[in-house]
């Protein structure tokens, strides 16, 4: 891949306060987030939690309500778009119609006003670099999704923007080409080092793409992490369950104490506490409903654990989704369905009782009324 | 279950499928090949009470109302007319039907009726009022006046069939073009229009063709400066039949040649693409 040219420059991105109302619809509710320069950041939440609008907001398509929006010092809440030095990505990739690839991709450029000379040699590198230069004298209909939304990237990085914004770029393309652009769009930032800011609902790009991810829920910012942090230290309920497939299982449960041990107690499940846990949760008072939280992948079917520090119990297998790399099982238990992730190579009958055991370091403890995380 | 159609029966659907289209052919054509044939039927031929369909042909007839009767002063104002008609129409309405196709404001769907209120009082009540005011305004029997008459009558069409057309074109487009650094007005200029262009030309030329062929509002408000229906229907009205159907040939052709060339876009013109 070529190295782009001239000095990089690396901008900061900071929201501050951001809000933004359609009405009585508050689409993005007081989010602040800071974004170092180079930083990859990708916003994800379900549809209609605001991500859209956020990137709008720091695009200037959208003028917020309330809020600031800093490039590096500078303030740029009311510039319009075109004075930003942005470039976007949109879903449905916007490619205009009526010009070819290489007036697409170089249309920034002439509005700039560059050289000839200069919009050639650009328009050539950004072509090369996603493997479009082939292309260049198509116009739009004359191209496959997957070539669109590589003309659209192109067309996006060639002006070198400050921040690069990106909508659901791959949302629109069957799965093999997600997955194939997924890897090329981070690498692209990666060697371009521009800041950028990505949409998509789809937590597996979140998760592959984005040095930190902030996730969103009805316009307001849930929790704000690198993957590694959202996965493992979810901050509520929400994030708990949106990340992560099969979803996270949510049981309600019981402190209760037996001497100096503490044990999380519903009809079903017993699960002692380990030293770690027990001073967070012998502060809380005993008249509040819990909520405990064990992603499936922790919960190991009896002989297959590689720690000791399990609890277990019973549960009769309902139904067992055989995705051969896995087998995701549904227990029946007293409180309900409890979904296990088990290795695919295991032979397992439905209607069959089997034994599993909880991983004890891997649970999570929720406030059931207001979702926040105890651990 | 459904009793499948056997061969015998769809192909009996199909043949009454053609009769009924045939039918409705007949129908608009009729008139058409008969204007056209006694527009050319020379006078004898014309009159002849046997004779249906005439052998002798002329063309001394458009000859006479082209210069005797200077018809060619009235196409020419037509054209002007018409033409002012449309840049109005164009004027007032794209920005309106933009407004329409790009924005959501309170009292949107009261005033997109509005427009088309404004189609609903008969001219017959508005012409003598109109004719007072232009007037007094100094604009009556002129080629200003009638344009300023037409454009009000396009303008509903224009703004409504314009926002359509705008709508047609996906706000991605333009969106992108202010992010890759034009304003607004720049991105319509330079994306939006040209997107739409095919659609808003077969408008431009539908007002045009509204322009021309309107006859009363003309008449009315003028006296030298007729347009070309007002006219023919002074002078022709007074002459034999055949000048009539000469008239009618000449006021029908600009409209049957707008239909061949925007049939592809009347389509897309009521909102429905295509593609």
């Amino acid at each position: 891949m070529k190295e782009r040219e001239g000095k990089i420059r690396l901008v900061k991105v900071k929201l501050k306060g951001l809000k933004k109302y359609f009405g009585k619809v508050k689409a993005v509710d007081d989010i602040s987030l800071e974004i170092n320069p180079g930083e990859f950041v990708v916003l994800l939440g379900p549809s209609g939690c605001g991500k859209t609008t956020l990137l709008r907001c720091v695009s200037g398509l959208e003028v917020v309500t309330t809020g600031k929006v800093f490039f590096d010092e500078d303030d740029v809440t009311y510039l319009s778009p075109k004075d930003r030095n942005i470039s976007m990505v949109f879903q449905n990739y916007a490619i205009w119609p009526h010009m070819t690839v290489n007036n697409n991709i170089g249309f920034p450029l002439r509005i700039k006003r560059y050289s000839q000379k200069e919009i050639e040699k650009r328009v050539n590198w950004a072509a090369e670099l996603l493997g479009i230069d082939n292309l260049l004298d198509r116009y739009p209909v004359q191209l496959s999704g997957g070539q669109r939304q590589r003309v659209a990237v192109a067309r996006a990085i060639v002006m070198e923007p400050k921040v690069l914004l990106m909508d659901e770029p791959l949302s629109n393309l069957d799965a093999l080409l997600r997955v194939r652009m997924r890897a090329e769009i981070r690498k692209l930032q990666e060697n371009l080092k521009v800041t950028t800011i990505y949409v998509t609902h789809d937590q597996v790009e979140a998760m592959t793409m984005g040095n930190r991810i902030a996730v969103l829920n009805q316009g307001i910012l849930q929790q704000f992490g690198s993957s590694e942090e959202i996965y493992h230290n979810p901050v509520n309920t929400f994030v708990a369950g949106f990340i992560g497939s099969p979803q996270m299982n949510f049981i309600e449960v019981e402190i209760v104490s037996q001497g100096k041990e503490l044990f999380l107690k519903t009809k079903g499940l017993e699960v002692s506490l380990l030293d770690k846990y027990k001073d967070k949760v012998s502060k809380l008072s005993g008249k509040r409903k819990y909520i405990l939280g064990v992603r499936p992948e922790h919960i190991y079917v009896s002989g297959r654990a590689q720690t000791d520090k399990v609890a277990a119990t019973k549960g009769k297998v309902y139904f067992a989704e055989l995705l051969r790399s896995d087998t995701v099982l549904h227990l029946e238990k007293e409180f309900g369905f409890l979904v296990v992730k088990a290795p695919g190579d295991l032979k397992i009958k439905e209607g069959k009782e089997i034994e599993i055991l909880v991983d004890l370091l891997r649970i999570h403890l929720f406030d059931k009324d207001t979702g926040k995380a105890i651990f | 279950m459904k009793r499948q159609k056997t061969p015998m029966v769809l192909k009996i659907k199909q043949v009454i499928t053609i009769i009924i289209v045939g039918l409705i052919v007949i129908w608009f054509l009729t008139p058409l090949v008969l204007i056209t044939i006694s527009a050319f039927a020379s006078p004898s031929d014309y009159y002849q009470i046997d004779k249906v369909i005439p052998t002798h042909f002329t063309l001394s007839q458009f000859k006479s109302l082209f210069f005797e009767l200077e018809a060619w002063k009235a196409i020419l104002t037509s054209i002007k007319v018409a033409v002012v008609t449309m840049l109005l129409s164009f004027v007032i309405g794209l920005p309106a039907g933009y407004a329409l196709s790009r924005y959501i404001f309170p009292g949107k769907n009261f005033l997109k009726l509005l427009i088309l209120a404004t189609r609903m009082f008969p001219l017959m009540i508005l012409a003598i009022p109109l004719l007072i005011i232009f007037m007094r305004m100094g604009v009556s029997d002129s080629i200003w006046g009638t344009s300023l008459a037409h454009t009000a009558m396009v303008l509903p069409m224009i703004i409504l069939i314009s926002s359509s057309i705008l709508s047609g074109v996906s706000v991605d487009y333009e969106e992108a073009a202010m992010i890759f650094g034009l304003s607004r007005i720049q991105a319509f200029f330079k994306i939006t229009l040209p997107l739409a262009l095919p659609g808003l030309a077969a408008s431009a030329i539908f007002a045009f063709i509204i322009s021309w062929n309107e006859v009363f509002v003309a008449t009315i408000l003028t006296l030298t400066n007729r347009t070309l229906p007002a006219h023919i229907l002074k002078t022709a009205m007074a002459s034999p039949d055949y000048f009539k159907f000469t008239g009618g040939f000449i006021m029908a052709i600009p409209a049957m040649v707008f239909i061949f060339f925007v049939r592809r876009h009347l389509v897309t013109m009521w909102g429905i693409s295509l593609k």
